[in-house]
């Protein structure tokens, strides 16, 4: 068996990862990080919350699926016709877990000893399947205690109601979890449809990262796929609804227990939908290193609603993007709502007024390019981003260069076309009278 | 403690431990000083915590300071406030990329030292008070902040459950403080507080990175300049109660959806006896992993919460057993969780459960040397505890506990205080 490896480096970072293909597709990337004793792999399908509606090459039936299947079925695969895989995971002394996006569902393990058999659970539990009637039931209890958990979460309220008021129609606006409602239709033959669809090897990716051997994962992720007799999978034609360019509404609100109110000031990017690869990263850098600028702690907007107890040292600024949909996001916990919103519109007015001088530019990019090289001493934060980008069509090694690359005319253009008044969105969670 | 750190006793009765090693993009710095911790401190210590912070004489403001960080390649500063048994500790972090990876040399790391340095050992004292108009801000964010407890229902629901556990004890003083102590605070009364303090207190202070042990002490020296008195006062040791009179229940109403159960039990165990090792056990087959007896028989068998595990505070010698669940179902999870400890005092653990934690417990040891902040955690909360060990010495101690051990030190374990925030009407999400 030969398996013939692309080396891709980053110079920067003093960190180079191999790649191979391995058939049925599996994408496998090894990242050597010399002196660590944990080790980390994710194994992660292009599946997330988004994918509701499907329908794969060669077959005329479209699928259309509850929300929270993605979810769902992450949950499940951790049990087996053998039982719990996580005792399995606790016999080898690592650690186990796994998480549902928008777009992904990864498993992943770490640990410091037994390297091959765990990666070997890894890859076996994930591949094998098995649901009935009643685990299903069960993990609908289960489920329906972390959608309450969530519900009684004033900061993820508060982005999901956001993301229902910039959305009209795309799924994102959709909690991740589903509600209870629509876990309560989920069955063992729907768990089944969409795991044969998206849990194919050409559909994954595997990425581990520690002191292993390139070579010997590859010829055990190989011989591990070859005993499966995998076909070859068509297309997934994955359909979302046309979201029209507008805002949903304009602004929502929930009363909840919390000591004061939180406001997320949201804006949506309708010219980023349908932007992939480095087209998507370069606007992603652009609009993080916009958002810095008008409102890191080291401007005087920042500083000046931090002394006016406007804001506190959570406030945040952020943008996403993925290749259906891109959103910009503001906010934090505020004393005062209506305020705090009037100052955030004013101070985008202001800058545009003002533009972007070149020492403010560069000293962002700066903090911006070494920001990412610290993150770099966290194995989690290689793989998990490394392969996030990978299905967005991008390479995450390319930051530093991308970085050096961008303009700050290019950063300007933004701060003219986006955050503009008629994207924009407001949520606010507000405390419960009496 | 990590085989390859290296202690200095400085002159001034402060402490530096520096582990070097290679393998880390970063240079990390964590400062810490020690406080008891004590109802009529507490406050003062977190306040003082977030004004340090505001800035130095050097950086008197928080745009000069902020920029020079973002000139340091975005270095990453902030001050925190920890509670560690009943010991209080204000620390100071920075951590920033080490100059190789982007072409700097040494002046990077010294600029980073002196940043730090500034804001604990220079702060912005004018005739002994701190800057007015940041100390009222700061009571400000310290009041919402304290306030914001109730934010966070499962941290809201541990808190409450440790403060009626532990009422008459140091360890029930909440670690922000309390409203009414903040209004008495005035700049000078803080400027006072901090010349008193920081002469005296023990202060640790630790470096991870690919540096040279004799520049960083250079460093030290030259960048971090504390007046102190010379030597530092002892702080009293953790009271570790081992008596539980009689069960306490509390119940607490709230419109949310999901009820948090809390279970506070003392261990009559402290992190240097002799039993901690076994009780590290005991706590890991009950409830510290995916495969432990909770999460097995309340969430995979019964289906009645999603988050269910036990925690030990190892420090102040207690455990908690908290889980997410439908107020309907107290007594039944409450009958469940009961019947595992029940099941540990009886000694039931299986050959599998004993091995299981055991390597879960070992690797999650193990793992804490590859990252910075995890291993100056480690060591410091030995320090505090008085049990000094390299990783090696714990894996072999973890290694040897027995089943009996084990159930020596779950006769010892006592339920003292049940707290529930059970969910009421009305809290149906709306939106």
């Amino acid at each position: 068996m030969s398996i013939s490896w692309d080396i891709l480096k980053s110079p920067e970072l003093e960190e180079r990862a191999c790649r191979c293909l391995i058939e049925p597709g599996l994408e496998v990337y090894v990242l050597v990080k010399k002196g660590y004793r944990k080790k980390y792999a994710i194994f992660s399908t292009r599946f997330g919350s988004i994918d509701s509606r499907f329908q794969v090459e060669g077959s005329d039936q479209v699928i259309d699926v509850p929300d929270g299947v993605a979810h769902f079925l992450e949950h499940k695969l951790f049990e087996d016709e053998q039982g719990d895989v996580m005792e399995r995971f606790a016999a080898l002394g690592a650690s186990p877990n796994a998480f549902t996006t928008f777009t992904h569902t990864t498993y992943l393990f770490s640990g410091t000893e037994n390297f091959p058999d765990c990666l070997e659970l890894l890859l076996d539990f994930v591949q094998e399947p098995y649901f009935t009637r009643e685990t299903v039931q069960k993990e609908q209890g289960i489920i329906g205690q972390e959608i309450r958990m969530y519900q009684d979460h004033p900061q993820w309220r508060v982005f999901f109601n956001l993301l229902e008021a910039l959305y009209a129609l795309h799924p994102v606006r959709k909690d991740i979890t589903g509600s209870l409602e629509s876990i309560a239709r989920i069955t063992p033959e729907l768990l089944y449809d969409c795991y044969r669809t998206f849990y194919h090897p050409s559909n994954m990716a595997l990425f581990v990262v520690g002191d292993v051997d390139p070579r010997q994962v590859g010829e055990q992720v190989a011989a591990n796929l070859a005993r499966r007799n995998y076909r070859p999978l068509g297309e997934i034609r994955r359909f979302y609804p046309e979201e029209p360019p507008a805002v949903n509404r304009t602004r929502v609100s929930q009363e909840m227990v919390v000591s004061q109110p939180i406001l997320h000031l949201g804006f949506k990017d309708a010219e980023a939908a349908g932007l992939t690869g480095e087209e998507l990263l370069r606007r992603e850098l652009a609009m993080d290193l916009l958002l810095s600028i008008i409102f890191a702690p080291s401007e005087p907007l920042y500083q000046e609603l931090y002394e006016e107890g406007l804001i506190d040292d959570r406030f945040d600024a952020g943008y996403e993007a993925e290749n259906t949909y891109a959103f910009t996001l503001i906010g934090g916990e505020t004393r005062d709502p209506e305020l705090l919103y009037q100052r955030l519109m004013e101070a985008i007015h202001r800058q545009r007024r003002r533009g972007i001088p070149q020492e403010t530019f560069e000293r962002h990019r700066r903090q911006h390019l070494g920001e990412y090289i610290r993150r770099f001493n966290s194995l989690e934060f290689i793989a998990n981003n490394y392969l996030a980008y990978r299905f967005r069509g991008a390479d995450f090694f390319a930051v530093p260069a991308l970085l050096k690359q961008l303009k700050r005319e290019e950063v300007e253009s933004l701060l003219n076309s986006q955050l503009q008044e008629e994207q924009h969105a407001l949520s606010l969670v507000l405390p419960r009278p009496g | 403690m990590l085989q390859q750190s290296v202690t200095y006793q400085l002159a001034d009765g402060m402490r530096l431990v520096f582990i070097p090693t290679d393998k880390f993009k970063t240079v990390s710095l964590a400062l810490f000083l020690h406080l008891e911790l004590r109802a009529d401190l507490a406050t003062r210590a977190a306040l003082l915590s977030a004004v340090l912070e505001r800035g130095s004489r050097r950086y008197p403001d928080s745009l000069t300071l902020r920029r020079e960080l973002e000139q340091l390649y975005g270095a990453e500063l902030s001050t925190d406030i920890h509670k560690k048994g009943e010991r209080h500790l204000i620390s100071c972090t920075l951590e920033m990329v080490h100059s190789r990876f982007v072409g700097e040399g040494e002046e990077l790391f010294r600029r980073g030292v002196s940043i730090l340095g500034g804001i604990i050992g220079d702060p912005l004292l004018e005739k002994g008070s701190f800057r007015e108009e940041y100390v009222a801000q700061e009571k400000e964010h310290l009041a919402q902040e304290i306030k914001g407890l109730i934010n966070d229902k499962a941290q809201y629901a541990l808190e409450r459950c440790l403060s009626k556990m532990c009422q008459g004890e140091r360890y029930g003083v909440y670690k922000l403080g309390r409203l009414e102590d903040l209004e008495q605070i005035t700049p000078a009364s803080l400027g006072q507080f901090y010349r008193e303090l920081v002469p005296r207190c023990p202060i640790d202070l630790y470096m991870v990175g690919d540096l040279d042990p004799e520049k960083v002490l250079r460093l030290v020296e030259e960048e971090l300049r504390i007046q102190r008195d010379g030597l530092s006062a002892s702080l009293p040791p953790t009271e570790v109660r081992a008596e539980v009179e009689k069960v306490r229940y509390y119940e607490e109403s709230m419109p949310v959806q999901q009820s948090k159960l809390v279970l506070g039990y003392r261990t009559g165990t402290s992190f240097d006896s002799e039993d901690y090792y076994p009780l590290l056990m005991y706590n890991g087959i009950l409830g510290g992993f995916p495969h432990s007896k909770l999460f097995v028989n309340v969430r995979e068998k019964a289906s009645l919460a999603y988050y269910v595990y036990s925690r030990l505070e190892r420090l102040k010698g207690l455990m908690v057993i908290a889980a997410g669940i439908e107020a309907g179902e107290y007594q039944k999870a409450l009958g469940i969780i009961e019947k595992q400890v029940e099941a540990m005092a009886r000694g039931e653990i299986s050959p599998a459960e004993m091995e299981n934690t055991r390597r879960s417990l070992i690797n999650a040891l193990r793992v804490q040397e590859d990252s910075p902040y995890p291993l100056i955690n480690a060591h410091l909360e030995g320090s505090i505890g008085g049990r000094i060990e390299t990783v090696d010495e714990m894996v072999r101690a973890i290694e040897r506990v027995t089943p009996e051990e084990i159930a020596r030190v779950a006769r010892k374990v006592q339920l003292d205080t049940v707290y529930l925030l059970r969910g009421e009407e009305g809290g149906e999400a709306s939106a």
